[in-house]
């Protein structure tokens, strides 16, 4: 076995499907499966129409997400850049033709479904900068100069999704970054005079917040200021963490919920109506497998062998702690109110795809962790 | 070079372990803060609201409000602009200035207006401040301001049909703004009214969903106070926003709730079963013969849902038995049922204090048909409120306390200034009405208005809607009435739906039991803790029991038999032998009862009556057994 993972190329597509890490799989199943318990909860007890489509969704996920390990590693670092230029295109056309649900321009139609090209730009710029700092040495690190491609690389998107306006991506899409550059080495004293930069800038950004955003940002500031607009969706989400209490109120049984004091609560606050059912006990367990997950995560990204395939590991594990820590910390009032889903829960889509497609190439970096890349892809430095 | 990037990986992978204590203090803050607002300090709401005061009204016609004092009507000062054709120099030249402040003039009107003979015209009513300034600035000769008011509905057409609305001079033609339009001109005290708006809102919410759904042509609804006969909502779909008054339509302003009288169908049953256990003709562990349909001369009363045997009462309700009604209001009378149904308030218009009220219909004379039609719905055409009131005096220990859209503390409310509530049924008879209708949820045709955690009881109607050609089968009235909670009722929850079309999902039915009970139990479940009952798992209470034949056969002595016409009919379904057995029994009596049913097909009135008398004679005979003898030959005298 040794030898073989010595000589990687030399694996199997079987031998690969047995170095799956598949207690991780059977664990996002689970994870799911949740998921789906509480759709069905959510619908008053049917399946549809929420959770047979969440079901199938997981279905296609899973296959997607094991066909993306089984290919090799060195494949994503040779086609990282043509991913990244890809969505970047796709955010363009957005931008120029994508059409406006809700109140904002976030979606492109493509005849059968609609493709939010943000979440794509999640996973194909971790791709892309991993790319970009596995080419690169420790000692180019620290040139101010060399940090200009990548700095530019999360802006365009981040600015192009801002304009959407999609404050919550642009913001995880800033900080899954940020952590790849501080585990690609960038000093510390660069984060700092950054943080310093950010906070200057704080009133100046104020101005070009929506009205809706800074109305959000007061509320979370002082949700009893208006509790029955912007601060009604915190201050009921709270009563319901309050109603479960520890062991909750039983499957079916939460009122926020099933009164529709919560409107909408099959997205982004599903988890509160997890926490009312379940209490928190169950709210604790399913963090604690979350936790689980993202231990998994920065195992593989520890193990792995390649810059690459650490960079990548890490970007994917810090994506989906995004997704978790910023819903989470929304619905519990600890953040403002931003939109982002609880990652394999909550109904959608798009947001579920990235995650899987994120966790299939956490799974390639962990089948293919001896794997040696060479700074431009070949088997050699 | 080696050295170098093991140095890197060696950087690497201590960053990766500084980013996974991060995340791990991330995580330890949120299951401090989830323990924080789970356990300690719990989910308490802070008991705060802004409402804005609206007791304070600066201009002339007073606002309305509703009970929590949620602005329902108010007045804003606007000012209209108007103009002196003789003082106008030049007219074209006005014109074009006006028509390019106000975007909805248009210059060739305003010039007609302005070169007319008169002293006098109106060029624009009720305009912005900023367009009030900017006309203000041109200066012109002969045109002036006339400062008033107009009236802003800010729920638009949520409560149109109870408030009304005024005209371009501030009268109120419709709804509370008519009735009170003096009180409302004079006070500058807003008008309390007993809407709750979110119990309002919720209840249009779901009628127009039900109406979308089963593609009906009109639905209304009505939620009352038992207790006091407030209405804390009532709606007439569709409606009409009284702010565009312009729009309005002919059938958006039909008061449906209040004014629209209809066949209520099934609903009526409750009312024939409480005059007839509360006048003392039957028990509620008696029951009747429903084996077959009763035929007098080219009438037929059948049942919906036959079950073509004998029916003890509790079961007459939870099946829906027109027969068994028709034959209970027999026992009951002709007489007395006018005098029930008085008492309920539904021989008269409703005291409602909008001028919307509808008269019911009655038979002309109140013939044996009559009786028996009325006993299931038919016949009799009663509004609403009408009902609603009934079926809380039904429910709330047997008073009758007339409707009203006011406050009970309010001082203007009409029906309290004038009548006091009034007993109706005994508080016996009305805790065990109370058990039939969490009867019909619990097994009958309402369950689907049972709602977790909330004991609903409840009543459906379907009727045939009348028309010129007689009945129709296809259009239907369908409606369900419920009451909640059933132990100790405190609202009651009326809704119909006119011309529902079932659907696949309710496998094209289109009864009140398949698309308005559904309805009934939303908007109870969504009310309920609004107005502070919080649901409660597993509370159920005691019902009646629903005897079958076979228990009726043991307690025979309450049973009544009834005759059909005399001939032999097939009977589809062949009654068990101990349906057969109680049928046997009181041999002689099934023998009178023919011969009654034989002085039906032409009768006059004062027979109808000696029948009835003879009925009577015949129940108590039955109950009686000691005296059989002596007493039903009393009977077949009167009858002979």
């Amino acid at each position: 076995m040794r030898e073989d993972s010595l000589n990687p190329p030399s694996f199997t597509l079987l031998q690969k499907l047995i170095h799956i890490r598949w207690i991780f799989v059977l664990l996002v199943i689970a994870v799911a499966f949740i998921g789906v318990a509480m759709l069905f909860s959510a619908a008053n007890g049917n399946f549809q129409p929420w959770a047979s489509r969440h079901l199938a969704r997981l279905g296609v996920g899973i296959g997607v997400m094991l066909c993306i390990a089984l290919v090799d590693i060195r494949i994503w670092l040779k086609f990282a850049y043509l991913f990244y230029g890809f969505s970047l295109i796709l955010l363009i056309l957005v931008e120029v033709m994508g059409f406006i649900g809700m109140g904002a321009q976030r979606w492109l139609d493509l005849g059968y479904f609609n493709l939010q090209p943000s979440e794509i730009m999640k996973i194909t710029l971790v791709l892309a900068l991993a790319r970009y700092f596995h080419g690169m040495g420790m000692e180019d690190i620290d040139r101010p100069t060399r940090l200009l491609i990548p700095l530019v690389m999360v802006g365009i998107p981040t600015v192009l999704i801002l304009r959407q306006p999609d404050l919550g991506t642009a913001i995880m899409l800033v900080m899954a970054s940020g952590g790849l550059f501080f585990v690609a080495g960038v000093r510390l004293w660069k984060f700092g005079a950054l943080a310093v930069l950010g906070l200057a800038l704080m009133p100046v950004s104020w101005q070009f917040l929506h009205s809706y955003q800074k109305r959000r940002i007061m509320t979370f500031l002082n949700p009893e200021s208006d509790p029955l607009g912007a601060g009604y969706h915190i201050i009921q989400s709270k009563i319901a963490l309050g109603s479960g209490g520890v062991s909750g109120r039983g499957f079916m049984q939460g009122t926020q919920g099933h009164l529709r004091f919560l409107p909408e609560m099959q997205t982004d606050f599903i988890f509160t109506m997890l926490a009312e059912e379940f209490g928190m006990i169950g709210a604790l367990g399913l963090i604690s497998l979350y936790i689980l997950l993202l231990v998994y995560g920065f195992a593989i990204a520890m193990r792995s062998h390649s810059h690459f395939g650490r960079l990548v590991g890490m970007g994917v594990t810090v994506t989906f702690f995004l997704y978790v820590f910023i819903n989470i910390a929304m619905v519990m009032g600890l953040i403002p109110v931003v939109g982002v889903p609880l990652p394999l829960i909550s109904y959608g889509g798009t947001a579920m795809m990235t995650l899987l497609i994120g966790f299939g190439l956490l799974m390639g970096v962990w089948v293919h962790r001896d794997v040696v890349i060479g700074r431009r892809g070949g088997d050699r430095a | 070079m080696e050295g170098i990037k093991k140095q890197a990986l060696e950087t690497g992978r201590n960053r990766l372990l500084v980013a996974g204590m991060v995340i791990t203090i991330a995580f330890a803050g949120i299951a401090g803060r989830l323990t924080d607002l789970a356990v300690i300090s719990g989910g308490f709401e802070k008991r705060i609201g802004k409402v804005a005061s609206a007791e304070i009204s600066a201009s002339g016609r007073a606002d309305i409000v509703d009970r929590n004092g949620v602005l329902l009507a108010t007045s804003l000062p606007t000012v209209s602009l108007h103009a002196d054709p003789t003082l106008v120099i030049d007219a074209e030249e006005v014109a074009r200035k006006v028509a390019h402040v106000l975007p909805n003039a248009r210059t060739k009107i305003l010039m007609r207006k302005l070169s007319s003979n008169g002293r006098f015209v109106w060029l624009a009513r009720n305009l912005t401040p900023k367009q009030h300034h900017r006309i203000n600035s041109l200066g012109l000769p002969g045109i002036s301001f006339q400062s008033g008011e107009r009236r802003v509905y800010p729920h638009g057409p949520l409560v149109s049909h109870v408030l009304g609305l005024t005209d371009v001079d501030g009268n109120g033609v419709a709804g509370l703004e008519n009735s009170f339009d003096g009180d409302l001109r004079a006070s500058d005290r807003p008008l309390r009214t007993s809407i709750d708006v979110r119990v309002q809102s919720i209840l249009r919410d779901e009628l127009i969903a039900s109406m979308n759904e089963y593609k009906a042509i009109g639905a209304a609804g009505l939620v009352m106070d038992v207790n006091n006969g407030e209405i804390l909502a009532m709606v007439s779909l569709p409606d009409y926003d009284p702010n565009k008054p312009s729009r309005m339509s002919f059938d958006a302003v039909f008061n449906r709730a209040a004014k629209g009288v209809y066949e209520m169908g099934s609903t009526f049953k409750l009312f024939t079963a409480a005059m007839a256990l509360d006048s003392g003709v039957v028990d509620i562990g008696g029951g009747y013969d429903a084996s077959k349909p009763i035929r007098i001369s080219r009438f037929a009363i059948s049942d919906y849902h036959a079950k073509n045997r004998w029916l003890s009462v509790p079961e007459i309700i939870l099946h829906s038995s027109n027969i068994g009604a028709a034959k209970m209001a027999l026992d009951v009378g002709g007489k007395t049922q006018k005098d029930y149904l008085q008492r309920f308030g539904l021989l008269h218009p409703a005291a409602l204090e909008i001028p919307e009220v509808g008269s019911p219909l009655l038979p002309d004379a109140w013939r044996l048909i009559s009786t028996m039609t009325i006993s299931y719905g038919h016949g009799i055409s009663v509004s609403p409120v009408q009902l609603a009131s009934g079926v809380s005096a039904l429910v709330n220990g047997g008073l009758y306390h007339p409707p009203t859209l006011l406050g009970r503390l309010n001082p203007q409310a009409a029906g309290h200034r004038g009548r006091p509530a009034h007993r109706v049924i005994s508080k016996e008879t009305s805790n065990q009405l109370r058990g039939l209708m969490r009867l019909v949820v619990r097994h009958g045709t309402g369950r689907r208005a049972n709602v977790r955690g909330y004991v609903v009881g409840g009543k459906t109607g379907t009727a045939e809607k009348s028309s010129k050609h007689g009945y129709s089968t296809s259009a239907k009235l369908s409606s369900f009435v419920g009451a909640f909670p059933m132990n100790a009722p405190q609202y009651v929850v009326f809704a119909v739906l006119d011309e529902p079309i079932g659907n696949k999902n309710t496998f094209n039915y289109a009864t009140g039991g398949w698309v308005v009970a559904p309805a009934v139990g939303r908007i109870i479940e969504r009310m309920a803790p609004m107005v502070g009952i919080p649901p409660q798992l597993g509370q159920e209470m005691t019902t009646p029991k629903i005897s079958t034949l076979d228990t009726l056969a043991k307690n025979k002595n309450s049973a009544v038999t009834r005759g059909t016409s005399g001939k032999r009919r097939k009977v589809f379904n062949q009654p068990e032998q101990g349906h057969a057995k109680v049928a046997e029994k009181p041999k002689w009596a099934d023998i009178i009862a023919r011969a009654v049913a034989v002085h039906l097909h032409h009768q006059t009135e004062s027979e109808a009556s000696l029948v009835l008398r003879a009925r009577a004679v015949l129940g108590r005979a039955v109950l009686a057994r000691k005296q059989h003898r002596k007493l039903l030959s009393t009977a077949v005298s009167l009858v002979e």
